[in-house]
């Protein structure tokens, strides 16, 4: 049997604790893995668009076609604006979130993840990657969607503190996505899964109070949904700034349905992270 | 000193399909060996649980000294892997991907930037480092994706066939390039092939996996001698074909699978000194003799030997009619298929 | 092969690729339907509201809206398909067959068509059970269906056109979006008379304002030619237009490929 020796004629295999891989830690290839999520966004610009041309659609869609309803009875606002522009932020961070999920089943199927999953890094920072890069792009929509709603008359009366609730429900919104992204994703396996993924998302955004309030559907199966829908309670702290001065009682809500979100949804997308390994 | 690769009974089944099936392989420290097969003979199956990304479902294994399920950060710690259609990212450069790859494997910044230089030149590739992987050819890809594989100098390499779809050139580069990592570092190499060239070039042992068994495993030496004889093939006229297979085999030898199906082709037992007596014997028959050829065993004989088939030159069709020929001429296009049932 | 039976086979060829592929019609019947279920709710109040239309409900309002979203989607997938078909091959081998070449557009688009009047059916029956009434009865229905079908031409068209032109499925379903703004900036789901500035302008300039008007009639008033005529004629005048680019795109891929 041929056993190749080294350069030296020694056996080789003396090395080979001291050449085996550290193996990357937490931080350092989460920031690699949203590094790469950055270059693939600058390099194909037209991916760009669901989470900054969109939202601005939406808002101005919302915005022209529905003015009227502010002359509902319970409507709490004049400007029809200042009820659609943090919905359309929000729909915009989910975008972001849905990304994540695009992107880990074009890996999938392309078999780049293998990569990643040959690699002896820690595992958690195949979520806390994408997710890292998800949850920053979440404040893309709200930099376009801002200017356009202020120049149509909606007014963030809340000030920094509307401003700062805003953007803890967008990147929550874009968490919570993307943790439900990966979820479908790493078990289906597929970049035609998204499509499951979105239907879930468009479903949670709309059956809430993102159109009208609670008193202007009562009486509708639709009011009880929304009044169950966590997310209603997100919207509502995106929305304060715009309906008043922020009190904790518009934000704690909100971030209780977003901390109870990232528990559930982080418990959904680790057992879908499981079925690697069977 | 333990086996790089130790595997014993391992099994993998997926629902009623047994893709691998109670393999049993031992491969020594510094040695290539390469792993032969078919389009789904279970290579690739064999492969992915080798290196951790799949559970086998019966047996076990053990590569760089860890179990490959119990101890699975450990084994990818010491192992490189270039899997098969060399998945890269086509919107990152080479430099970029390197990069990359030495942080998932926890390699600094600085170290990872010599590191990422050192390979490039290695594999030929630094005045493309800042290209953009999608413009790369396809011999250039299989290059970065080996020079990936090698950035915390793994102790064993696996490489899942590294030259399926390569033109000639690339080809003969990749395997200078496998040989010279073997002999100057020793790296342990495990390579799975469906081109015997491949393995006769490059292994010091093979073994041939055909339904997700190995049916031989050996030294390509060792294994074409217990073939033995070397083998004639001839071409007779259509209406003496019957005839002179029964003679030939009767007096010369036992009948082996032809690459042709007008072709006829036994086991010379006396060797080369008989081809006169089988001339002799065909012309008494009245028989015209069209073609007449004599080699020496090949791996592919071996192949035919332990599977009935034959796995290259098949022109129009095999010996036999479950032919495998078709996928495994050429391209890889097929593999993908493979592998798409592998986790389905 | 006679141009009709291989219109009919080709045809026959669309439908079936598209009724074996749930992944890519669901959305279309999907989307419409929940945006329709949940505007229903969430903007009843809204047909309170003065100068809104007389309507029994919110949800028999967006009847004629949803079914032309629904059939605009599905459309998309036919040019999605074309575009598949280009990318892997088919439509060169049709090509160096005998079939007229004409033929195969036609046969497209006649499976589009057929899919649309299915759909428009569908979507009549679901808001049915859901309790719209439709005031111009059955012959309502029937332009409704009618409308559906040169509906799906048009849009059919257009998409096959992008899939011919660009050969890329992706291209033709990044259009969808697009036939988003084209709705919303239209009286497809809230009356342009509640509107204002320069969005009401824009969506009364927009000819999908003026089929789904005439459409509306028919569902919330009752049947009258006029109406009737108008809606048919405004999808034929949009399936002309979906024709001609698709015809145009196919005969530069033709010089192209010969």
């Amino acid at each position: 049997m041929s056993v190749a020796r080294g350069v030296d004629g020694s056996p080789v295999a003396g090395g080979r604790a001291a050449t085996a891989s550290a193996g990357g830690g937490l931080w350092p290839v989460s920031a690699a893995l949203a590094h790469r999520a950055y270059l693939g966004m600058v390099r194909i610009p037209a991916t760009i668009i669901p989470t900054i041309v969109m939202p601005v659609f939406f808002v101005l869609a919302f915005g022209g076609a529905f003015g009227a309803l502010t002359q509902l009875p319970g409507f709490p606002t004049d400007n029809i604006l200042n009820w659609m522009a943090p919905f359309a932020i929000l729909q915009g961070a989910s975008f972001a979130g849905l990304g994540a999920a695009f992107n880990a089943g074009r890996d999938l199927e392309n078999g780049f993840y293998d990569r990643l999953l040959l690699a002896p890094a820690r595992r958690l920072s195949l979520a806390t990657g994408p997710l890292l890069y998800s949850t920053a792009r979440s404040l893309f929509p709200m930099c376009t969607v801002l200017p356009v709603a202020l120049v149509g008359g909606a007014r963030l009366v809340g000030g920094v503190a509307g401003l700062a609730v805003l953007a803890f429900a967008a990147a929550g919104t874009a968490l919570l996505a993307g943790l439900w992204g990966l979820g479908v994703v790493w078990r289906l396996r597929t970049q035609r899964s998204t499509a499951l993924v979105q239907i879930g998302l468009f479903a949670v955004l709309f059956l809430s109070v993102g159109q009208v309030p609670l008193e202007a559907m009562e009486g509708t199966w639709l009011e009880v949904v929304a009044r169950y829908n966590p997310f209603t309670a997100v919207l509502d702290m995106a929305r304060a700034g715009f309906l008043g001065p922020v009190g904790w009682s518009d934000v704690l809500p909100g971030v209780a349905a977003i901390a109870g979100g990232v528990v559930l949804l982080g418990w959904f997308a680790q057992r879908g992270f499981a079925t690697f390994d069977k | 000193m333990n086996e790089p690769i130790l595997v014993e009974g391992l099994s993998r089944r997926f629902g009623d399909l047994e893709a691998v099936s109670g393999v049993d392989l031992t491969v020594a420290d510094g040695e290539v060996f390469g792993f032969l097969g078919p389009n789904g003979a279970g290579k690739s199956t064999t492969v992915r649980m080798l290196t951790t990304l799949l559970r086998p479902t019966g047996g076990r294994a053990v590569v760089a000294g860890y179990d490959v399920v119990r101890q699975a950060d450990a084994v990818r710690r010491s192992i490189g892997v270039a899997l098969q259609d060399a998945a890269i990212d086509p919107l990152m450069t080479g430099h970029e991907l390197l990069r990359l790859q030495a942080t998932l494997h926890g390699i600094g910044r600085s170290e990872a930037r010599r590191k990422g230089d050192e390979l490039l030149a290695r594999v030929g590739l630094s005045a493309a480092g800042d290209r953009r992987v999608g413009t790369y050819s396809g011999g250039m890809r299989r290059r970065l994706d080996l020079a990936l594989s090698l950035v915390h100098e793994p102790a064993v390499l696996f490489l899942d066939e590294p030259t399926t779809g390569l033109d000639p050139m690339s080809r003969i580069a990749l395997w200078e390039e496998v040989r010279r990592l073997n002999t100057e570092r020793g790296t342990t190499v495990f390579l799975t092939t469906q081109y015997l060239e491949e393995a006769d070039q490059l292994a010091g042992r093979i073994a041939i996996i055909d339904h997700g068994r190995i049916v031989r495993q050996g030294t390509p030496t060792v294994l074409k001698a217990e073939v033995g004889a070397p083998t004639l093939v001839l071409t007779v006229d259509a209406a003496h074909r019957e005839q002179a297979r029964a003679l030939l085999c009767e007096r010369f030898g036992a009948e082996r699978p032809a690459a042709r199906p007008d072709d006829l082709a036994i086991g010379l037992a006396g060797g080369a000194a008989e081809v006169t007596a089988v001339v002799r014997a065909l012309d008494e028959l009245g028989a015209t003799l069209e073609h007449l050829e004599l080699s020496q065993p090949t791996l592919d004989d071996v192949f035919a030997e332990a599977t009935g088939r034959r796995l290259e030159g098949a022109e129009g069709g095999a010996a036999d009619g479950s032919t495998t020929d078709d996928g495994a001429a050429t391209d890889g296009a097929d593999d993908r298929d493979e592998l798409a049932g592998e986790r389905g | 092969m006679s141009t009709a039976a291989s219109v009919a086979v080709l045809s026959r060829r669309s439908v079936i690729g598209t009724a074996r592929q749930p992944a890519t019609w669901m959305p279309g019947l999907f989307f419409p339907l929940l945006i329709a279920a949940v505007n229903s709710a969430a903007l009843t109040r809204a047909t309170g509201l003065p100068g809104f239309p007389d309507v029994q409900s919110f949800l028999q309002f967006l009847l004629p809206a949803t079914l032309i979203q629904g059939v605009l989607f599905g459309g998309i997938v036919g040019g999605a398909d074309t575009a598949l078909d280009i990318q892997n091959g088919f439509f060169e081998r049709l090509l160096a067959s005998p079939v007229r070449r004409s033929a195969i557009l036609v046969g497209r688009l006649a499976g589009a068509a057929a899919l649309g009047g299915v759909q428009a059916l569908v979507f009549v029956a679901i808001f049915v059970v859901f309790g719209a009434t439709i005031e111009g009865g059955l012959a309502a229905v029937a332009v409704l269906v009618v409308v559906g079908m040169i509906l799906a031409v048009a849009v059919g068209g257009v998409a096959s056109a992008i899939g011919l032109r660009t050969g890329s499925q992706e291209a033709v379903q990044n259009s969808f979006p697009l036939i988003f703004v084209l709705l919303f900036v239209s009286s497809a789901f809230f009356p342009t008379e509640l509107m204002s500035g320069w969005y009401q302008t824009a969506a009364q300039a927009n000819p999908l304002s003026w089929l789904i008007d005439a459409a509306r009639d028919l569902v919330v008033v009752g049947f009258t030619w006029n109406q009737a005529l108008a809606a048919v004629g405004w999808s034929v005048v949009l399936a002309v237009v979906g024709i001609a680019v698709a015809l145009l795109a196919l005969r530069r891929r033709l010089r192209v490929a010969s």
